[in-house]
């Protein structure tokens, strides 16, 4: 009786045990299913800079072309490079093996170059090979960020087909020889284990497979408990069973942690392959493949980038193994354990570019959830020159130092409220947005001070109101640069010149040149402020101008960016182009999401864009940024300064065909900077642009149809009498405005000044 | 002095006292200048020129190959080299009639326009592709 009951106690508990490992099997059945069904790895997304071109004939900087190769990962040797990414350098020459250029748009294979460079030039690049010349070059996009989750994983993907036999030998005999046998545990693995401990005294051998690594991995938390053995044993059944054995080795593949590159982990051999052998896993040699193997146990005890004779005494381990499985022959395994343990080293590079990633995320957070961002691996190309980006991140830093060793005054205790500055760089053709600094240090603030500040331009914004009165004045219009009062809503106001002048009336090139305010706010009332708001509503400000007068002094508060891109306008034939920072969206199977392409807008006529582009280039040659002259910039440039009522603000936007730079200097608080516009902002802005010898090309201002070029005299503006009048001129003006009359005031000197030259003629001869 | 030469200077000074006692005369006027735009000296290819001649033989390749959102992304690069070049603008055009999009072929070709205005073969061209942009349009 006793035993009866004993026995169906027992049944009953039989029943009850398999009844509760039959519904736990089916749980984690279903939650395996879960896992493996829907995306099993969240890849973060990769930000990518644009490619970069390389020319005979193209200037470089030198220091910088360096830095950017350094950052496309290339690594100095000494010998001529043999393998992808490898470059020597010299002053004159650099051998290169390139990497292989991967975008949507091309696929090239890496091949070795000789760039040879002449005067900071280069001279010729020629295919290593066979000596022949290329015309020009792309380098591949450098990365500049990874949008990552909660987890910092890198990893690359890699399918089981792809995987060459000898890691795959590599990594079984290192782990789990028997793993083909086996369906998800191994008795005999574990008894191996055990035996092997107990004769060790401590752990010196797992007995894990690779199934129930995996479910380790995958669903359990790395404590060392009864149960959670318990769960991982069941995990590895029901994963064997559900699954194919290369299903399980691939995602075990990708899957496991192989490093540590700062504070991101190196998950997967196709990571690890360029981590530590810069090369997809498909051209892994054994030893490496066996060097990989080696790390699983202890990746960063056993890494080469830590001790490279305990990495290869842990290789020549995983190879002796496999030669223990039959799967090396004796003679290569000799060979193999010779080898030299040869890495491509790694830099962990900074954040790059941070207010222009964070300008582009607002971008992308517009079309992906961040969770997206963070997992779906997606490549994301850029218009950004990172060789731009740091020519101006140094030039900010330098110049707002440069300032404040000027006038100590300056100088602030709290990080938070020190001098700040931000520039933008940008191709006024095309938009695209090359570099982009929001302020002196994201760690300190990332208030972008490019995108998200509002400043009064001062007169930065002046131009906006010659170009209103393009169609009533000429350049050589006459102007009062008289002080006067006007009634703004009942109030009286009487705007003052920076400097006290004695030129009451100025032509209108003269006053934009030397940034008079009187003659401004003269020719604003001439114009209609109306007018001038409803012509600089065109360039899409977002910021609100009312018709006030101070409008034509840069009363109302821009956004730097914006006037940066308004500015464009004049740079680029009168044509407003979209701001550029996103250039297309490519998943990871390299199918394009997005393309953005170059977005233009015709706002005004190229005529009115060349004779403003004229009168702005008097401004760097004559007028408040003529010191530019001084600071070796020599080539044709427009650009404006700009100062603000108590030295708030300093600007300067300068220009060429190709290449535009807005540079803001100034205190969050609006504190004073004591400088001006051309003291301030201008010297970053050419320390800059001597930075990047790339983008200039010394292009003029192409003269297009509409606009006429007469010699006029300087004193009316009409044309000029030969032998008359004193100082002649050469102006431009509108088809429309050519001046048909000739100078009355000189035209009755001009006889007798004739006849006078006549007579001194005929006395000197003799 | 030559007599000669006194004799002149005489009648010159006498023309100009009487000049004096006349209301100003204006003097001969000159011949209003007739040129509109100075033309401007031919120079030797720049290197940025050459480079980017090259990838706007590589856009229209693309753009032959029907590949044409990447021959715009070349024909991009070609104008950031150098923005010039009035061919990257007419084969921008033609990539987006190819794409039928009108509004932004018309830009391009009105760039293209102000670009190649200097070559008789090339207005031609654009002259053509602006009657092609219009036909889409209607």
């Amino acid at each position: 009786m006793m035993y009866k009951k004993i026995l169906i106690g027992l049944l009953i508990a039989l029943f009850l045990g398999t009844a509760a490992i039959m519904s736990y099997g089916w749980y984690f059945s279903t939650r395996i299913e879960e896992r493996f069904s829907a995306r099993r790895w969240s890849i973060p997304s990769k930000v990518y800079s644009d490619t970069t071109l390389l020319y005979p004939g193209q200037r470089i900087n030198p220091e910088l072309f360096q830095e950017k190769l350094l950052n496309l990962d290339y690594r100095s040797v000494s010998h001529l490079p043999s393998r992808k990414g490898e470059m020597r350098s010299s002053p004159s020459s650099l051998d290169i093996y390139l990497y292989d250029l991967k975008t949507p748009w091309q696929n090239r294979e890496g091949f070795a170059v000789r760039i040879t460079f002449a005067q900071e030039r280069i001279q010729h690049i020629k295919r290593a090979d066979n000596g022949q010349d290329i015309p020009i070059l792309e380098l591949e996009p450098e990365e500049i960020m990874l949008f990552f989750g909660s987890e910092r994983e890198r990893r690359q993907l890699v399918a089981i087909q792809e995987v060459p036999e000898h890691l795959i030998h590599a990594v079984l005999a290192a782990e789990d020889s028997r793993f083909y046998q086996h369906h998800g545990l191994d008795p005999r693995g574990i008894l191996r284990a055990f035996i092997t401990n107990l004769r060790y005294g401590s752990i010196k051998q797992g007995g894990s497979t690779l199934t129930q690594q995996l479910a380790k991995n995958y669903f359990l938390t790395p404590q060392r408990t009864i149960t959670r053995k318990i769960k991982e044993s069941l995990l590895s059944v029901v994963m064997e069973i559900k699954y194919q054995k290369d299903e399980i080795l691939e995602i075990y593949l990708n899957e496991i942690y192989l490093g540590q590159k700062g504070s991101v982990s190196i998950n997967g051999v196709g990571e690890a392959s360029y981590f530590y052998f810069g090369k997809p896993v498909t051209e892994l040699s054994r030893p490496e493949s066996a060097t990989l193997a080696g790390l699983i146990r202890a990746p960063n005890h056993y890494s080469p980038y830590q001790d490279k004779t305990r990495c290869r005494d842990r290789r020549n381990d995983v190879l002796r193994a496999m030669h223990a499985k039959g799967w090396l022959s004796e003679a290569k395994l000799q060979s193999d354990l010779k080898a030299q343990v040869d890495t491509v080293g790694y830099t962990v590079h900074g954040k790059k570019a941070p207010y222009f990633i964070d300008y582009l995320a607002d971008q992308l957070n517009a079309l992906y959830r961040p969770d997206a961002l963070s997992s779906l691996g997606l490549s994301i190309y850029t218009t950004l020159d990172t060789q731009v980006q740091m020519a101006a991140e140094k030039a900010l830093v330098k110049g707002l130092a440069r300032l404040e060793t000027l006038n100590p005054d300056l100088q602030r205790i709290q990080t938070e409220q020190q001098l700040q500055g931000a520039i933008i760089v940008m191709q006024p053709k095309t938009g695209y947005i090359l570099a982009m600094v929001g302020g002196r240090s994201y760690s300190v603030s990332q208030f972008n001070r490019i995108t998200q500040a509002k400043r009064q331009p001062g007169s930065a914004f002046k131009p906006f109101v010659y170009l209103a009165s393009l169609d009533e004045f000429k350049p050589t219009s006459f102007l009062s640069n008289d002080s006067k009062t006007y009634t703004v809503e009942g109030k009286s106001w009487k705007p003052q010149n920076f400097q006290p002048v004695t030129a009451f009336t100025v032509t209108l090139r003269d006053a934009l040149k030397m940034s008079y305010n009187l003659a401004t706010v003269d020719l604003a009332m001439q114009t209609g402020l109306d007018h001038i708001v409803d012509v600089t509503s065109r360039f899409r400000f977002s910021t609100p101008m009312k018709p006030f007068p101070s409008l034509a002094l840069g009363a109302f508060e821009v956004i730097p960016m914006e006037l940066a891109r308004a500015y464009c306008v004049f740079a680029a034939d009168g044509v407003q182009p979209y701001p550029l920072s996103l250039k297309g969206v490519v998943n990871e199977n390299g199918d394009i999401l997005q393309q953005k392409h170059m977005d233009i807008e015709r706002l005004i006529s190229p005529a009115k864009a060349f004779i403003m582009n004229h009168m702005l280039q008097s401004v760097v040659t004559e007028g408040t940024a003529r010191s530019l002259k001084i600071k070796d910039i020599h080539w044709p440039v427009a650009g404006k300064t700009g100062t603000t009522n108590e030295f708030r603000d300093a600007w300067f936007v300068g220009y060429t065909p190709d290449i535009l730079a807005l540079v803001w200097v100034g205190f969050d608080n609006v504190d004073s900077i004591s400088a001006t516009g051309s003291s301030a902002a201008l010297p970053i802005w050419a320390d800059l642009m001597k930075s990047i010898p790339q983008y200039i090309s010394e292009s003029k201002f192409k003269t297009p149809p509409g606009v006429e070029k007469r010699t006029v005299c300087s004193v009316t503006g009409l044309l000029f009498i030969e032998n008359a009048c004193p100082q002649p001129v050469e102006e431009y003006f509108l088809a429309k405005h050519v001046p048909t009359e000739y100078c009355p005031l000189h035209q009755k000197y001009g006889l007798g000044k004739q006849i006078f030259k006549g007579l001194k003629k005929v006395f000197n001869d003799d | 002095m030559t007599t000669k030469r006194k004799e002149i200077a005489i009648a010159c000074l006498l023309i100009m006292a009487l000049a004096g006692c006349m209301k100003a005369m204006p003097p001969e006027k000159p011949a209003l200048p007739t040129e509109t735009v100075e033309p401007e000296k031919p120079t030797p290819p720049s290197p940025r020129l050459v480079a980017s001649l090259q990838l706007t033989e590589q856009g229209r390749r693309l753009l032959e190959q029907g590949k044409t959102d990447n021959a715009i992304r070349v024909l991009e690069q070609a104008i950031s080299l150098y923005p010039d070049n009035g061919q990257n603008y007419y084969y921008l055009a033609e990539a987006w009639l190819k794409k039928e999009v009108a509004s932004e072929a018309k830009k391009f070709n009105q760039l293209a326009e102000m670009h190649l205005k200097d070559n008789t073969e090339w207005m031609n061209r654009v002259a053509q592709q602006a009657n092609r942009i219009a036909e889409l349009e209607k």
